[in-house]
């Protein structure tokens, strides 16, 4: 049975469908192309998030500044919040997800392309929409569009409405993803390779994915409320009309916390890969790493109470956001114990996929550490809405999505592209950007917490005890400004620049490095039988066996009868 | 911040038992990470040894970290509900109010508008911006908003609340300090929030009752004031709508005598162009 040959598909020789390398990419339905559109967009993305940040800290830089107007300010924020969220950090690592998860796993393709495709072209229509607000009105209603300020009443022009509708096609877009992927992930594996066997960051794959097919609709539902709200008379968070404006915290909080989660267990899972295969171990426990990415997920989805502290809800809610919270240091802190225990016994490799992944690690401890000490019910009672909480949200964000992000593209960039990114650069980008997010966040923590500094104000006032902070945080930030175009420039010259790598040039043992790089369309001429956890170990070892066995058969064959 | 009262006292120990909490964890991690990279750094023909631990151990990790995250749910549950506990007036705080012996906190209400604060006192009295209290005294905020979500927040003196549309949200709690203590909004509201601030002055109970008593006698003299230039204004509109009426009755009978040539006029006039 498993001596049957299989049907084997020729590349070679096909003619390309367009005479345009961008036309095959936008009609192609391949999950390696579609995930390019979001990968590349993403990457621009984080170039415009970092200047909208740099605009804000310009502004903030010194007290009762007059650089930009209120409503400019406001507008700015606004677009900071989508952008860095729904047209950066998302997409992004949904990208790394569909481009790498399938052929982690051995899949030929995904489950249902045409999904993927429609999710990107969403993806893409989205962010038009968002930048097209440009052109006339902007939303100005902060990063989280609170009804009732989010209102009609309140907000007439239509900014809220092209806001809601950019960020709702990205989520739907990303939901679309989801789904093939899940599918993909659940029916498409190679023979033989079981959940066991699946490497981590596939597994982590089909976690966020269902993550998303959670929380995502949710978000869809609030914003589809507003819409009605804002365009058909609808009353849903309109107080007095039988509508409530603390829903759409509920709401809203449960995507953002079930977000904030996906970009943590990508980045663990991205470092697992990165750790395990630069210092030639395996990880240290996968059943206890696979188990805890799953209890993230749904404990720090639960744990979206722990945004309403303020709000008016009863205490007891509050205690149980505070639970949640609290509980998931067991899963988080197995997923650090495990990590580092893989570098143990190991001889790890200091390149540059390396170093970033340990700053996605050391910027993701002091994001959460901050987070858990904002999580205590009472001491959110002062540190709630303080800058001290955005440097918190900031570290950890900025640590799994760019660090843990960045850190992923160094890996897999050779597999994408044949040509592995700059060393020198890339090491000098890090180090930019790692002091960068350093200067910037930790004066802002201090700022909220000695101060009492509040988020998203466009001003801040003198003889508060903050210049200082403030000027060192807008110092921090263009910094890190400079770091992140320094990693931008190191992915666009590396695409065509870039040392050619060959297809497997860090000794991985995973099957997308079985493939050629850059894949073929049908990702593998040979799907190979896996049987443990290292197929491409597995298939090293075959390999040398059997040129071990031809050398001695020569060798026997070439001495003389006696 | 610097606590002045009973609830901010218990919310500053929480916020460094947090902090001691969050070093611990930096410091372990960071530690354990460094070490590692330290000793197991690759090169001069080092080859790896995986090193397997025991199942048991994870299990070990795991427990250690539950208690860990125990102890702190149970200091967080401690202080939290300390630090929301209801005040009681202590000497030296307002008992009597209007003659009238005081039961229970002194009831003062916050609204929040688009982008200021408004207090109304238990007289009638009522002020923006600042907020007028007396010292050791239970104070009742009912926090209430007119437009969009506001947060009160006047960190050294009590816990933030929302001001939420439709909800009607109480605090209690007690400056133990005179002096004036800011305040800001921390809820984006909309253009002028970060102009959004306030303040609370804690003054002594006798200052306090003055305050309000002048408060509630310039607020009625500025009514009355009010009142009477309205009544001149009704005065003079009345006079002035008299006049006009006069007047228009003048035109008309005057009108009515030159009508016959005017209409004829105006009529060859507009044909002609």
């Amino acid at each position: 049975m498993s001596e049957q040959p299989r049907p084997e598909i020729a590349v070679d020789g096909f003619p390309r469908r367009s005479r345009y390398a961008w036309g095959d990419l936008v009609t192609s339905a391949d999950h390696k192309d579609v995930a390019k559109i979001l990968m590349v967009g993403s990457g621009g993305f984080l170039f415009l998030a970092a200047l909208e940040l740099l605009l804000m800290r310009l502004q903030l830089a010194i007290p009762e500044n007059t650089f930009m107007e209120p409503v400019t300010f406001n507008r700015v924020l606004s677009f900071y919040g989508a952008t860095s969220i729904f047209f950066f950090a998302l997409p992004l690592i949904m990208g790394i997800f569909l481009y790498v998860a399938p052929l982690q796993v051995g899949a030929r393709g995904t489950a249902l392309p045409r999904l993927s495709q429609i999710g990107a072209a969403l993806w893409v229509m989205g962010s038009i929409v968002l930048y097209a607000g440009f052109l006339w009105t902007p939303s100005e209603a902060g990063v989280n569009p609170l009804p009732p300020l989010s209102e009609l009443a309140y907000l007439g022009n239509n900014g809220v409405d092209a806001w809601l509708t950019a960020c709702g096609f990205a989520t739907l877009g990303f939901v679309l993803i989801a789904v093939d992927l899940s599918t993909t992930l659940r029916v498409d594996r190679a023979p033989g390779m079981a959940w066991r066997r699946a490497p981590i960051f596939a597994w982590t794959a089909a976690v966020g994915s269902w993550l998303m097919l959670f929380i995502g609709p949710i978000l869809l539902a609030a914003f589809t409320m507003l819409m009605v709200d804002r365009n058909y008379d609808g009353t849903f968070f309109i107080n007095g009309a039988g509508g409530a404006p603390i829903l759409w915290q509920h709401l809203t909080w449960i995507f953002y916390s079930g977000a904030y989660m996906l970009v943590l267990i990508f980045a663990f899972a991205a470092v697992a890969e990165i750790f395990a295969v630069f210092s030639g171990n395996e990880l240290f426990n996968r059943n206890a790493v696979m188990g805890s990415i799953v209890a993230i997920a749904v404990i720090g989805t639960l744990a979206y109470l722990q945004n309403m502290y303020t709000a008016p809800i009863g205490i007891g809610w509050k205690y149980f956001g505070m639970l949640m919270a609290l509980a998931l240091i067991v899963p988080i802190g197995l997923v650090f114990f495990n990590l580092i225990a893989t570098l143990n016994g190991g001889a790890l490799r200091m390149r540059t996929p390396v170093l970033f992944a340990i700053g996605a690690l050391v910027s993701i401890s002091l994001g959460l550490a901050a987070e858990m000490q904002q999580s205590l019910v009472g001491a959110a009672f002062y540190l709630k809405g303080t800058t001290d909480s955005t440097a918190a949200t900031s570290f950890a964000l900025i640590g799994g999505a760019v660090f843990g992000g960045i850190a992923a593209l160094h890996y897999w960039f050779p597999k994408i592209t044949g040509r592995a990114m700059g060393e020198q650069l890339g090491r000098l980008s890090f180090w930019i950007t790692a002091v960068g997010t350093l200067v910037a966040f930790v004066p802002m923590a201090l700022a909220g917490w000695e101060e009492g500094q509040v988020v998203d104000a466009y001003k801040f006032f003198n003889h508060t005890g903050v210049n200082f902070y403030n000027m060192l945080a807008s110092i921090g930030v263009l910094i890190l400004f400079v770091g992140v175009v320094l990693i931008l420039i190191n992915a666009v010259a590396s695409v065509k620049g870039g040392a050619r790598a060959g297809h497997d040039p860090w000794g991985g043992d995973t099957l997308e490095w079985f493939a050629i790089s850059p894949p073929p369309v049908h990702n593998f001429d040979v799907q190979p039988d896996v049987r443990s956890a290292r197929p491409l170990r597995d298939i090293r070892a075959a390999i040398a066996e059997r040129a071990r066995e031809v050398e001695q058969r020569a060798a026997r064959e070439s001495q003389p009868v006696a | 911040m610097t606590p002045h009262s009973p609830g901010t006292g218990q919310i500053n120990t929480l916020i460094w038992i947090g902090f001691f909490a969050a070093l611990i964890v930096v410091v372990v991690i960071n530690l354990g990470l460094f070490g590692a990279i330290g000793r197991n750094r690759g090169g001069r023909g080092r080859a790896a040894h995986q090193t397997r631990g025991p199942r048991g151990l994870q299990y070990r990790v795991a427990g250690a970290l539950s208690g860990f995250a125990v102890v702190l749910f149970v200091l967080g549950i401690i202080f939290t509900s300390n630090a929301t506990s209801t005040p009681q007036t202590t000497s030296g705080g307002l008992t009597s109010y209007h003659g009238k012996p005081l039961e229970g906190p002194l009831e003062v209400k916050a609204t929040g508008q688009q982008w200021l604060w408004r207090y109304d006192y238990p007289n009638g009295a009522f002020s923006y911006y600042k907020l007028v209290i007396p010292v050791h005294t239970a104070i009742e905020l009912q926090v209430e908003s007119t437009d969009v979500v506001h947060t009160w927040s006047v960190p050294d003196l009590a816990p933030k609340v929302d001001a939420v549309p439709g909800k009607d949200t109480r605090i209690v709690f007690r400056a133990d300090a005179e002096g004036e203590f800011w305040g800001q909004s921390a809820t984006f509201s909309g253009q002028a929030y970060a102009s959004m601030r306030t303040a609370v002055e804690v003054v002594s109970p006798e200052r306090f009752e003055e305050f309000i008593t002048e408060q509630q006698k310039n607020i009625h003299k500025g009514q009355e004031a009010a009142e009477a230039i309205d009544a001149i204004k009704v005065k003079e509109l009345a006079e002035f709508e008299a006049a006009e009426e006069a007047h228009a009755k003048a035109e008309k009978s005057a009108g009515e005598a030159e009508a016959g040539v005017t209409t004829e006029e105006t009529e060859e006039a507009s044909t002609k162009e």
